[in-house]
């Protein structure tokens, strides 16, 4: 077996795992949420291989084209929730990160997506690759388990507001909570992968540190959004509304530095 | 005055900052940068007054973007140090005490009495506690006896030590900006160059471009030796992401080019004429080579990317060979009788002025030119600094976030018997259902003590 068959079962996986999770929802049969967490895990089981199966047979890192990384970031976001999932017990939020999965999936195989693996350009050529990619798309994909989590708040604090709603505000409020961890736990990755070892990486690779790359300003504009929700939260007790908001423009800014800066801007990294 | 010091040592200050340089920081990816006035004049018309006149052009390096990250750096500072103080007094100090009131209004607590010595349950408290890597404080107070067990402590320092590690990045920031020191060489083998104010040179050894089967580059390779004083010092081989450190001095393998100076060129003369004539000439640019028929072939002009500039003129659009082409002129007794462009890459193309009735056909079947590698010479007196402040911001990330304090309160009294009666309080921020559990084993260690 080789990689796009691997691909192929996860990306059903990942499907099933959402049909699973929505029918849950819609038919209100908890076990089956059940079902749907554990397809994930398999889905993940199997895109890992897909991933070893490309790292083998390229011979470098996994996420040097747009197909391979957004292959990685929906690996990274299934991993993500699954951890996530496996401490909060929040099944809610299950379709909805799977469908992002999904979503990126697709994208991976649409035919826009070049899936020949490329000879490695000398840049790229480094250990920091999988140091750089692997971690900042961790963090990333934490990112959008918050984000889900944070719209996903939203809408349950919507619906607290109407009379009878006791059962949305306590729903919110562990949304809230979710959002809140999977920052915490996002917001070092990121630091760690997209901020000190890019810099480090650019340092040998280029000779400075930091360019004002647009990739880079990017980057800062992620952390400094992320950086205004913790101190919103923690210094003034902003909760809630207001941080879901900030959690979600965060996400949408990972995700610009993600794809658009590639496809919008131009710069030193535009190979990647 | 009092106003406007509370302000900039506040945190409303500091997001206020967060939005303002986020704000900046997207005008700064939407407007292209370090463009010439010109460009700006072209693209965005009457506006380009406006970003010129307050620098949208060079944005994060103008004086009210450094001005900004200065008075965040200084909002950081002032608002740590007024927190840290106090913070640390209370932590720290000596002068703590535990009162029954405080340890009453604590959720997390338990009151037992104990058939034990004060200090055999002391000494309880203290194998239990050590083991679960507790630091005990103990002190006496107004006949009974205060325990206080901490761990993690360092979690409640997290955000302060951050701070610092923002605070030393910014710092390394400024060195770079004032200090930072580098320069393009370009260097062909067996070419000695000093590097730029330093008191040293380079010589390039070897210089080669190695190829992917498919024929895409794999490395760009250059051997250097470096000479201080004269004195050849040491030989390295560099390449992309390899770099070569030689007295804070970082050599990069940057660039490469072809000096198109004086290229060796091949040209394969045919006449229309006569199908059998064939004849290879080899000449420079500025050279001239003699035809059997008498005709003299001068290569005037040789571009390596040929194209009509805006002038109308034939220029070079990179000095990468993408299309090679020859301006050749022939002569017969001094009379020039034409002047023609000859492409590498399209043998069939006349160029549109010269005539079709000549006889010769030329094909520029080989040019090859001197490839030279462009190395960069860097020292960055901020670098270090930046790596020193990146671990301390990492060090404090990970302590607000995955540290998590626990501190134990004990007041122990001692009563008849001999026996002594606990009132105990545990205090946590973060992680309170992990650390309820831990506290009502311990409690029941304590309470079964012996």
């Amino acid at each position: 077996m080789n990689e796009p068959v691997f691909f192929l079962l996860a990306f059903l996986a990942y499907v099933l795992s959402v049909l699973t999770y929505s029918g849950s929802q819609l038919f209100r049969r908890a076990s089956w949420a059940r079902t749907g967490f554990w397809l994930a895990v398999m889905g993940l089981v199997v895109h890992t291989l897909a991933l070893a199966a490309r790292t083998v047979q390229s011979g470098h890192a996994p996420f040097t084209n747009m197909y391979e990384s957004i292959s990685f970031l929906a690996w990274a976001s299934a991993l993500a929730y699954v951890l996530m999932e496996s401490r909060f017990r929040i099944r809610r939020t299950g379709p909805y990160v799977m469908l992002i999965v999904v979503a990126l999936m697709a994208l991976a195989s649409s035919p826009l997506m070049p899936k020949e693996a490329a000879p490695l350009v000398p840049a790229l050529q480094s250990y920091w690759l999988w140091l750089h990619v692997s971690v900042t798309l961790l963090g990333e994909a934490f990112f959008a388990v918050a984000f889900v989590a944070s719209l996903l708040f939203l809408r349950a604090d919507a619906r607290s507001r109407k009379p009878k709603g006791e059962e949305g505000a306590r729903a919110a409020e562990r949304y809230d909570a979710m959002s809140y961890r999977a920052i915490a736990v996002g917001f070092p990755l990121f630091t760690l992968g997209g901020l000190v070892f890019g810099m480090i990486w650019a340092y040998k690779a280029w000779g400075a540190y930091w360019s004002w790359d647009p990739k880079e300003v990017w980057s800062l504009i992620t952390w400094l959004v992320f950086a205004l929700y913790l101190h919103t939260r923690i210094v003034m007790g902003w909760k809630g509304r207001r941080s879901a908001i900030i959690a979600v423009l965060g996400f949408l800014a990972a995700l610009f530095t993600y794809f658009g800066v590639n496809y919008l801007l131009t710069g030193l990294h535009s190979y990647a | 005055m009092k106003t406007v010091w509370r302000f900039l040592s506040s945190v409303k200050l500091a997001i206020v900052l967060f939005i303002v340089l986020t704000l900046a920081s997207i005008l700064g990816t939407l407007i292209p940068q370090q463009w010439t006035p010109a460009g700006y004049q072209a693209h965005y018309g009457s506006l380009s007054r406006v970003i010129t006149g307050i620098d949208l052009d060079r944005l994060y390096q103008s004086a009210w973007f450094i001005g900004l990250l200065l008075l965040f750096g200084f909002n950081l500072v002032v608002c740590s140090l007024t927190r840290l103080a106090p913070k640390l007094r209370k932590t720290f100090g000596s002068a703590w005490t535990i009162d029954a009131r405080e340890l009453a209004s604590q959720k997390m607590r338990e009151s037992f009495t104990k058939r034990l010595g004060l200090e055999a349950f002391i000494a309880a408290a203290r194998v239990e506690l050590g083991r679960r890597r507790f630091r005990l404080a103990t002190k006496s107070e107004s006949g009974s006896t205060l325990l206080r067990a901490r761990k993690q402590t360092l979690g409640l320092f997290g955000s302060d030590i951050v701070h610092l590690g923002i605070l030393v990045i910014l710092t390394g920031g400024i060195l770079s900006g004032f200090g930072k020191y580098g320069s393009e060489i370009s260097i062909s083998e067996g070419q000695i160059v000093p590097v730029p104010s330093r008191a040293v040179s380079l010589r390039l050894d070897k210089f080669e471009t190695e190829y992917y089967p498919a024929g895409a580059v794999k490395a760009w390779k250059s051997t250097i030796t470096v000479f201080d004083g004269g004195v050849p010092l040491l030989t390295r081989t560099i390449s992309v992401n390899h770099p070569l450190s030689y007295k804070g001095v970082v050599f990069y393998q940057s660039s490469y080019g072809w000096d198109w100076e004086k290229p060796a060129l091949e040209l394969r003369v045919k006449k229309k004429s006569d199908s059998s004539f064939l004849k290879t000439i080899r000449l420079k640019p500025g050279g001239k080579a003699a035809l059997d028929d008498g005709t003299v072939v001068a290569a005037m002009r040789f571009l390596p990317d040929f194209v009509i500039g805006a002038d109308n003129e034939p220029a070079t659009r990179t000095w990468e060979p993408k299309n090679p082409a020859i301006l050749l002129e022939g002569y017969r007794k001094d009379v020039r009788v034409f002047s023609r462009w000859i492409f590498a890459k399209y043998p069939e193309f006349v160029h549109a002025g010269g005539s079709d009735e000549l006889d010769l056909a030329f094909e520029l079947t080989s040019y090859q030119a001197p490839q030279f590698s462009v190395l960069q010479a860097a020292s960055d007196p901020g670098a270090p600094v930046i790596w020193a402040g990146c671990v301390i911001l990492m060090l404090g990330l990970t302590f607000s976030f995955y540290w998590r304090p626990r501190e134990i309160k004990l007041i122990l009294e001692p009563r008849e018997g001999p026996s002594v009666a606990v009132s105990a309080a545990g205090l946590a921020s973060k992680g309170r259902e992990r650390f309820e559990e831990e506290f009502a084993s311990i409690m029941a260690v304590l309470r079964r003590a012996s």
